[in-house]
């Protein structure tokens, strides 16, 4: 019931975004629990999202549905951002802890479950010519989205509206930088692998 | 059943069912494009059925053949390159003629490394004399009319090379020249020959990360990049109505790739251009994929690389045209909207492949193949499938929708992959007003923008039958949501 009433908050939250993320945090509206299941919901989205857009703005494979990618292509680009978010906030004096931080973001992409949602069965009526709307409320929930983070970013952290425009930039290239390290990592990994494998078979083959 | 039996049963299954007698006799395989960009394997479309050397016409081997030509009245012209001669022949393949040279001002004169030839509709020849530098204009019976020399004008720089290796006869007489290394487009003679000035030069491909590469490279890096040139054309064809099809072989390999990616409709990385006389580019590219021959293909460095090299096309009626890939000796064959039909032939020594495909020509719906190693033109004669195929679209064309739909139904029969056949039948059936099934068929065709067109009749015509249920749903919900505002404001006066 708690967590039901923590689910219900973010439709208050996204329209009073100030207030909204300040007793976020500091009233204990949200939980950790309704965090995840905003997640867990935008994950479902996505998939249906992918799966019974109407034929004219559907141009993907339906055939070739991917669950765990289609997962991952949410909750992986989610921790990045809670992880590099964290990462600069602490440096930056920010004042949220890494719980705060996932609370926030996720309450921060409600927009986009609940317009994407009934844009599902919307876009099965519409022809390509209406298909303005569409795009519209596609991009409208995607830049909500975005200035519910910024917001959020701003509020949680106790930074002014620049700094925390800035910090976003900033996090979104430190995104990138972890991505770049981890790919960097593997890679390294892999050719390690390969050079100790190689040197195993040269001794098994010469013993 | 006993267990024998059974197994008698299967083996006789499964042997049936790999037989693939009809793809037996192919020397080749033969397949589209899906929608997605996979090569979908088709019946042979075409067939080869006899070849034709110099010898065995009693002419004496063809020597590095250059083009074949079909004239208005089914005479097949072929270009013996090096030979220095044009040889005729019947729609029977017997040797009508053999013209070696000409008598002008009383003296014999005769070709030197000719390329191409035109026939026009009076019988007329044109020679693109490529080593001479002119264009030879003989009458029917192969006497000298005039020639044609280079272009002069003020436009035309000291140095220039004039090597004509193709050229057609378009409306008002004007010639339009094909000049190797002229990458201005076509060179326009007017009707007393004399050079009126260049048409239809391609745009400069720019491309916006090469400018970024050329702007951080060395000077020395520089000079060994490629520069922006226009692409220059290699071959032409004109159809009845004065549009010239003009192919390029020049344009790189990751223009294409990006014009394929992008599903590209404009023609600035178009391997294949159709010009109206004043130059524009008047192709329709509503197929899939822009015709660029091959969609699929490795990249540079492996074996079997690179994009297709279009070297010659042929015009056949109804838009239809068929263009021919050097690189991997395939023929294209696009419908007058870009979709492709099917795509044949192949590398090798068999009947039916080629060494150096150079060109293409058709004659009564057979296709004539030149080849300039070993000297053959190989005749494809169209297989039932390639038949029906045809025959459907031109009844699209001709309007006689029924009958296109039975011939699409048939074509099913052979092909069930071909999303082409499935576009033909929704097309057929919105024009019967049968929404429904035609968004059926347009969703198995993958074709968004007609799926959305017959949706949008379908939509009007559902609710059109259903107004008054409408009315009375849309009515039901503001009522309920008014009382559900009365209640949840008599409980808030409540609290």
């Amino acid at each position: 019931m708690e967590t039901l009433r923590a689910l219900r908050y973010s439709f208050y939250l996204i329209f009073h975004p100030f207030d909204g993320f300040w007793d976020l945090k500091h009233e204990k509206r949200g939980n950790l629990k309704a965090a995840i299941i905003i997640v867990f919901l935008l994950c479902v989205t996505f998939i249906l999202r992918r799966q019974l857009t109407g034929f004219i703005f559907n141009t993907v494979k339906l055939i070739e549905l991917n669950i765990f990618l289609e997962i991952s292509s949410v909750i992986v680009p989610f921790l990045l951002w809670c992880i590099a978010n964290w990462c600069l906030t602490t440096l930056m004096d920010g004042e949220g802890s890494f719980k705060d931080i996932v609370i926030t973001s996720a309450y921060a992409l409600t927009p986009i479950i609940i317009i994407n949602l009934p844009l599902i069965p919307f876009s099965n009526v519409i022809t390509a010519e209406e298909g303005a709307f569409f795009y519209f409320f596609n991009s409208l929930a995607v830049a909500w989205s975005a200035l519910l983070m910024v917001i959020g970013t701003s509020v949680v952290h106790q930074y002014s509206m620049r700094k925390a425009i800035f910090t976003c930039i900033l996090i979104v290239v430190g995104m990138g930088i972890i991505i770049f390290i981890a790919l960097l990592f593997f890679n390294l990994i892999h050719q390690m692998y390969w050079f100790f494998y190689s040197i195993y078979k040269e001794i098994s083959l010469r013993m | 059943m006993k267990p024998k039996r059974c197994m008698v049963l299967l083996i006789a299954m499964m042997i049936l069912l790999s037989s693939r007698a009809a793809y037996a006799d192919a020397p080749y395989n033969s397949y589209t494009y899906d929608y997605w960009g996979t090569p979908v394997p088709s019946p042979a479309p075409y067939l080869p059925i006899r070849i034709i050397d110099g010898t065995s016409l009693g002419v004496g081997n063809f020597s590095t053949p250059m083009d074949i030509f079909v004239s208005q009245d089914n005479k097949i012209y072929v270009v013996d390159s090096g030979n220095n001669r044009i040889v005729v022949l019947n729609e029977r393949f017997e040797v009508q003629k053999v013209i070696d040279g000409f008598v002008k001002d009383g003296g014999r004169d005769t070709f030197s490394k000719p390329q191409g030839v035109f026939v026009n509709e009076k019988g007329e020849i044109y020679i693109a004399d490529t080593d001479n530098a002119r264009i030879v204009h003989l009458d029917a019976e192969g006497n000298y009319i005039r020639e044609i020399g280079p272009p002069e004008g003020e436009i035309i720089p000291p140095d220039f090379q004039y090597r004509p290796t193709a050229l057609v006869e378009g409306k008002g007489k004007r010639l339009y020249v094909i000049s190797q290394g002229v990458n201005q487009g076509l060179i326009e003679f007017d009707k007393d020959g004399v050079f009126r000035g260049f048409v239809g030069a391609p745009k400069v491909s720019f491309n916006i990360i090469d400018y970024f590469w050329k702007l951080i490279a060395t000077q020395e890096q520089r000079e060994r990049m490629q520069d922006f040139v226009p692409t220059e054309y290699n071959s032409i064809d004109i159809d009845e109505d004065g549009f010239m099809y003009v192919t390029t072989s020049t344009i790189s390999e990751s223009d294409i790739r990006n014009a394929i990616n992008s599903r590209s409709q404009d023609d600035r990385y178009a391997p294949i251009r159709k010009l109206n006389p004043t130059g524009e580019d008047i192709l329709r590219r509503y197929g899939y994929f822009p015709p660029v021959g091959d969609i699929v293909f490795r990249s540079r460095g492996y074996a079997e690389s690179g994009n297709s090299q279009f070297v010659d096309v042929c015009v056949e009626p109804y838009g239809i045209y068929s263009v021919l890939d050097k690189r991997k000796g395939r023929i294209f064959t696009y419908d007058s909207d870009g979709n492709l039909l099917y795509v044949f032939g192949g590398l090798g020594n068999r009947m039916g492949t080629f060494r150096n495909p150079v060109s293409i020509d058709i004659i009564n719906d057979n296709y004539l193949v030149l080849d300039n190693i070993t000297g053959y033109i190989t005749v494809f004669e169209p297989t039932e499938y390639g038949k029906l195929l045809k025959e459907a679209i031109t009844l699209h064309q001709q309007g006689k929708y029924d009958e296109s739909t039975a011939k699409w139904e048939e074509v099913l029969k052979l092909n069930a992959n071909l999303e082409l056949a499935y576009v033909g039948m929704g097309k057929a059936f919105l024009r019967k007003d049968e929404f429904d099934t035609a968004m059926k068929y347009f969703r198995l065709g993958n074709k968004r923008d007609y799926y959305s067109n017959a949706f949008k009749l379908f939509r009007k015509e559902v609710v059109g039958r259903n107004f008054g249920l409408f009315v009375m749903g849309i009515v039901v919900i503001c009522v309920l949501w008014w009382l559900y505002l009365k209640r949840k404001g008599r409980k808030e006066v409540r609290m």
